[in-house]
C-alpha cells in the first residue's frame, strides 16, 4: 500500500499533466474559443483556484527540493564521519520525500488543468513559447522520480564501501535533476514578470526565441533566491516533523532522536535564512533595473505595507528561533552560566522587532495629526527610517549569532592556553561590530540619503566579518575541549517543539506572502506590459484578502503535511512491528533449538 | 490531545497573521481605465479619478509613500494641507504643490519634485487635488475650478503647437535646463538639487550615453544615486525637439557651465538614438 502510494502517484501526476499539455497545446493554439473559462466553487473564482493550486504546488515543490539538499549533506557526514546516526537521519528525511513528491505532482497536474481550462488563451500562448522546455521538464521529472526511488529503496542494499558512495551519488543526482526542474519552471514564471525587450501584444509567440524567453532579467536571481529559500523551508519543515514526532513519542529514545533532528533542521533553516536577504536584494535590484515602475510598485506603491508585515514575520522567526536555542540550553550541562545574559538578548531582539516594524508614517485622523503635531509621530518618526531599521536588523542577526555561540560552547571548556585571550578577542569583536552598526545607524541621520544608503553596506559587512572571525576563533579554541557533560537529547519541554511548529508555519506563510509580492507586481498583466489580463480578476487584491488566501493555502498544506507525517510514522511502525515479530520468532526458534547465539535487536532494523 | 494542541498552534498562528494583514491599511491595485473628464462630475468621482492618476500615470508613488524621498500623503495630507502656509487654503496649497513644488518644501525632504503641469493637464491636476483633499480632509474642489481647467486644457489643445526649433543657435541650453525643471534634481554650477549627478560630471562622456540618460533615465543607473532611481520622468524625449536635445547633450559633454563649446561646434549626436522615443 505504501509503495503504491509513493511510487505510483507522482508518476501518474506527471503523466496526467503531460497528457493535458499534449491535448491542450494543438487545440488551444488554433481554436478561437473564449479567453477565460468559468469557475465558481464555494465563492472561489478562477484566479483564486489557480492561486491556491500554484501555491500548494510550489510549497510541496520547495519541500521536495529543499529536503534532498541536506539529506545528501547529512548522509555524507555520516558516511565520511562514520557515525550511523547521521545516515539514519538522512534516510528518515528521504522517507518524507516520497509522499511529498506525489503531492507535488498532484498539485502540479491540478494547476495545469486549471490553467488550460480557466486561462485557455494565455495557456496556449505560454505553451507556444515554452513547449520544448515543458517536455524536457516532464522528462526530468521522471528521472528525478526514479532517482528518488533508487535513492530511498536502495539505502539498505547499498550500505557499505563503493556501493555506499554510489548511493550518495544518487542523492547528488536527485538534487541536480530537482534543481534543473526548478530552473525550467522559473523560466516560465519569470518570463511573465520580465519578458525580453521588444515584445508586444502582437508578437506571435512562435517567433519568441525559447532561450531569450527563459534567460530573462529576473530568471537567475529568482533561481538563486528560491534555491536558498528551499533550504530554509526544508529545514523548517523537517524541524516541524521532528517536533510532531517528539510530541507524540512514547519512549525516551525516540524523544532524544527527534529532539536532535529538530535541532538540526532548525539550525539549517536559521543559518540559510541569514544569507537569504542578500539574494533578495539582488532580485529586487534586477526588478528595478528591468522596470522602475515595477520596482516602485513593489517597494513604494500599493505594496509598501507588505514590508511591514514581512518585518513582523521575520521578527517572529528571530524570536522563535532564539527562544528554541535558549530552551535547548536547559538540556546542556554548563549552560546555566549563560542564563543571565538571555534576558538582555531578549530585550535587544524585542526592541529590534519593534523598530523594524515601525512604519515611517502613521495613518491618523485629523485629531491625531493635530496631537502629533504633523503627519509623523514626534518620537516614532525617528524609528521608522532606514537608518534605524538597518541598525535593528543587524543587531538582531548579531544577537542570534551570539545565542548560537553560547549554545555551542555551553558544555565545553577550552583547554588551549590562549583560551582566555581568545574569548576576550571574540567579545571585543562583538563589541566593535555593535559599535560600528550603531555608529553608522546614528550617523545616518546626519547625512544625505545617498550617503546613508552606503552605510547599510558597512553595517552588513561588519556583521558578516564578525560572524566569520568569531566562529573561526571558536573552532580553533574548542579543539580538544573538555566536556562538562553530554547534551541530554530529549530533555526538552514541549513548548520548545511548539516554537519549531510556529517557525515552520511562519516560514511557509512568509513564502506565500513573498510569492504574492512577486506575482502581484505584474498587476493587470499576464506578461508584464505585453499580454494584458482582461478578466474581471485583473485587479491586484489588497493585503487583507491576499493574506486570507495565503492562510488557506498554508492550512491545506499543513493538513496534507500532517497526513505525510502520519504516514511516515505509520510506515515506520509497520517496519518496526514486522521486525519485532521477526525478532520474537527468532528468539522462540533459537530457544526451542537451544541456540546460544545472541538474538538480533530492534536496533539492527530500520 | 497532543494532536489538538498542534492543530491549535497552526491555526492560531495563521489567524494572527491573517488578522494583522487585515487591520493594516488596505490598498488594492485597480486596473487602469481610460479617463473621461467632464465639468459636471461630483467631487467623489473627481477624487476617484485623481486616485487612479496618483497610483498610475501620474507616477506619484515613485516618491510619495516610500518614506524617504517625499512625504507619504495617503490618509493624512487632506488634514494638514490648510495648515502648511498661513492664509492659504488646502485647495490652493495642493494646487501650488503640484504646479510650483519649490514654493514649499516639507521639512526633512529634498526639493526633488518637478512641475506636474509638464506631465498632466489642468483638469487632471484638479482631480489630483480632489483626491489629496479626500485623504484626511474634505473635498473643496468645485465645478467652477474644474470647468475653468477644462476650458484651459481645450484652449491649450486648440492653440497651434509651438514652432519646432530647427536652428541650434536659437537654443539657450541653460534656459532650456531651467525651463524643463532639471535643476530640481541636478546641480549646475553649484546651484540645484543633489539627488542626481551634477551636470558637470557629464563632461567628456559619450554623447549617445548622455542622450540615452535623458530619454530613458533607467537605462543606466548611476550607482551613487541608485536610491533615487526612478525619480526622473521619462518624458523629456517627447518634451524637447531633436535639435534641443542635441544642443543639450553637447552642452553637457562639452563641459556644462564651464567653458562649454558653442553648440554648433560640438560632436554630432547619433540621429536615430533619440528618434525612437518621439
Amino acid at each position: 500500500m505504501k509503495r503504491w502510494l509513493t511510487r505510483g502517484v507522482a508518476t501518474r501526476g506527471v503523466l496526467l499533466a503531460a497528457l493535458a499539455l499534449a491535448v491542450a497545446l494543438p487545440l488551444l493554439a488554433q481554436a478561437p474559443g473564449p479567453d477565460y473559462g468559468e469557475f465558481n466553487f464555494l465563492g472561489l473564482d478562477r484566479r483564486g483556484a489557480v492561486w491556491i493550486a500554484a501555491q500548494l504546488h510550489l510549497l510541496f515543490a520547495a519541500f521536495v527540493l529543499g529536503v534532498p539538499m541536506f539529506a545528501v549533506v547529512i548522509e555524507a557526514i555520516g558516511m565520511f564521519g562514520g557515525d550511523e546516526k547521521y545516515d539514519k537521519l538522512a534516510k528518515e528525511f528521504t522517507r518524507l520525500l516520497l509522499v511529498a513528491y506525489s503531492a507535488t505532482a498532484i498539485w502540479g497536474a491540478i494547476l495545469v488543468f486549471f490553467l488550460s481550462t480557466l486561462y485557455p488563451r494565455f495557456w496556449a500562448y505560454l505553451t507556444a513559447i515554452f513547449a520544448p522546455s515543458m517536455w524536457v521538464y516532464a522528462g526530468l521529472f521522471f528521472l528525478e522520480s526514479f532517482t528518488l526511488y533508487l535513492y530511498y529503496y536502495g539505502w539498505d542494499a547499498w550500505k557499505k564501501g563503493a556501493a555506499k558512495k554510489a548511493h550518495w551519488c544518487l542523492g547528488i543526482m536527485l538534487n541536480v535533476w530537482g534543481t534543473i526542474v526548478m530552473f525550467i519552471a522559473n523560466g516560465w514564471l519569470t518570463y511573465m514578470m520580465s519578458p525580453p525587450e521588444g515584445l508586444t501584444a502582437d508578437t506571435a509567440p512562435q517567433t519568441v526565441q525559447l532561450w531569450s524567453a527563459i534567460n530573462n532579467a529576473t530568471w537567475m536571481p529568482i533561481n538563486i533566491h528560491r534555491l536558498l529559500a528551499n533550504v530554509v523551508f526544508g529545514g523548517a519543515i523537517v524541524g516541524a516533523y521532528a517536533a510532531y514526532r517528539f510530541l507524540t513519542s512514547k519512549t525516551d529514545e525516540e524523544r532524544a532522536h527527534y529532539d536532535w533532528m529538530g535541532y538540526t533542521g532548525n539550525l539549517i533553516a536559521i543559518g540559510a535564512l541569514i544569507v537569504l536577504p542578500f539574494a533578495g536584494y539582488w532580485l529586487g535590484r534586477e526588478i528595478y533595473e528591468f522596470s522602475q515602475q515595477m520596482g516602485i510598485t513593489m517597494m513604494g506603491g500599493f505594496m509598501s505595507w507588505l514590508w511591514i508585515i514581512q518585518a513582523f514575520l521575520i521578527g517572529i522567526l528571530f524570536l522563535a528561533g532564539n527562544y528554541y536555542l535558549w530552551i535547548g540550553m536547559g538540556r546542556i550541562p554548563g549552560a546555566e552560566r549563560f542564563q543571565p545574559y538571555i534576558k538582555w538578548m531578549l530585550l535587544v531582539l524585542v526592541l529590534g522587532v519593534i523598530v523594524w516594524a515601525t512604519p515611517n508614517t502613521m495613518i491618523a485622523d485629523r485629531d491625531e495629526i493635530a496631537a502629533m503635531g504633523g503627519i509623523r509621530h514626534p518620537f516614532l518618526q525617528v524609528l521608522g527610517v532606514m537608518s534605524a531599521k538597518n541598525t535593528a536588523v543587524n543587531l538582531m542577526i548579531l544577537t542570534t549569532f551570539l545565542s548560537f555561540l553560547m549554545y555551542r560552547r555551553a558544555n565545553k571548556d577550552p583547554v588551549v592556553p590562549w583560551a582566555r585571550a581568545g574569548t576576550m578577542l571574540q567579545g571585543a569583536a562583538f563589541a566593535l561590530c555593535a559599535v560600528i552598526v550603531v555608529f553608522y545607524g546614528v550617523y545616518g541621520y546626519f547625512v544625505t540619503a545617498i550617503v546613508r544608503i552606503g552605510f547599510s553596506v558597512y553595517q552588513v559587512l561588519a556583521v558578516l566579518a564578525t560572524i566569520l572571525f568569531v566562529i573561526g576563533i571558536d573552532m580553533a579554541m574548542l579543539r580538544g575541549a573538555k566536556s562538562r557533560g553530554e547534551i541530554r537529547w530529549g530533555r526538552m519541554p514541549d513548548r520548545s517543539q511548539y516554537a519549531l511548529l510556529i517557525l515552520a508555519v511562519t516560514f511557509t506563510w512568509l513564502m506565500g506572502l513573498m510569492g504574492f509580492a512577486r506575482s502581484g507586481i505584474r498587476q493587470h498583466w499576464h506578461v508584464y506590459e505585453v499580454i494584458r489580463d482582461t478578466s474581471e480578476q485583473a485587479f491586484t487584491p489588497a493585503l487583507g484578502p491576499a493574506a486570507t488566501i495565503i492562510s488557506i493555502c498554508v492550512l491545506i498544506f499543513f493538513a496534507l503535511v500532517g497526513l505525510i507525517f502520519w504516514l511516515g510514522g505509520l510506515a515506520e511502525r509497520s517496519v518496526y512491528q514486522e521486525a519485532e515479530a521477526k525478532v520474537k520468532a527468532g528468539q522462540e526458534g533459537r530457544a526451542a533449538l537451544g541456540d546460544p547465539m545472541p538474538a538480533p535487536s530492534l536496533g539492527d532494523v530500520d | 490531545m497532543t494532536n489538538l494542541k498542534i492543530l491549535f498552534t497552526v491555526v492560531a498562528t495563521l489567524a494572527v497573521f491573517t488578522f494583522v494583514a487585515n487591520v493594516i491599511p488596505q490598498v488594492q491595485s485597480a486596473v487602469p481605465r481610460e479617463i473621461v473628464l467632464s465639468a459636471d462630475m461630483p467631487p467623489e468621482e473627481l477624487a476617484a479619478i485623481g486616485e487612479e492618476i496618483y497610483a498610475g500615470a501620474g507616477g506619484c508613488t515613485a516618491c510619495h509613500g516610500l518614506g524617504t524621498r517625499a512625504p507619504d500623503l495617503l490618509g493624512v495630507v487632506g488634514g494638514v494641507c490648510a495648515t502648511r502656509v498661513p492664509g492659504q487654503s488646502c485647495k490652493d496649497y495642493l494646487w501650488e504643490s503640484l504646479v510650483n513644488p519649490m514654493a514649499y518644501i516639507v521639512e526633512g525632504f529634498d526639493p526633488i519634485m518637478i512641475d506636474q503641469s509638464i506631465l498632466s493637464s489642468q483638469a487632471e491636476l484638479w482631480t489630483l487635488v480632489a483626491f489629496l483633499e479626500s485623504q484626511g480632509g474634505e473635498i473643496t474642489v468645485n465645478a467652477d475650478d474644474f470647468a475653468a481647467a477644462l476650458a484651459a486644457d481645450d484652449a491649450a489643445a486648440a492653440a497651434p503647437p509651438p514652432p519646432v526649433v530647427t536652428d541650434p543657435s536659437q537654443v539657450d541650453a541653460v534656459a532650456l535646463i531651467t525651463a524643463q525643471g532639471c535643476l530640481a534634481c541636478h546641480a549646475l554650477g553649484g546651484e540645484g538639487g543633489m539627488v542626481a549627478p551634477p551636470f558637470e560630471e557629464l563632461r567628456g562622456q559619450d554623447p549617445a550615453v548622455v542622450l540615452e540618460g535623458i530619454v530613458d533615465p533607467m537605462a543606466t543607473i548611476n550607482e551613487e544615486y541608485s536610491a533615487f532611481a526612478g525619480t526622473m520622468p521619462t518624458i523629456f524625449g517627447d518634451l524637447m525637439s531633436p535639435v534641443e536635445l542635441d544642443v543639450l547633450v553637447n552642452f553637457f559633454v562639452g563641459g556644462a557651465g564651464a567653458g562649454a563649446e558653442a553648440p554648433g561646434d560640438a560632436p554630432e549626436v547619433p540621429p536615430d538614438s533619440a528618434g525612437g522615443s518621439r
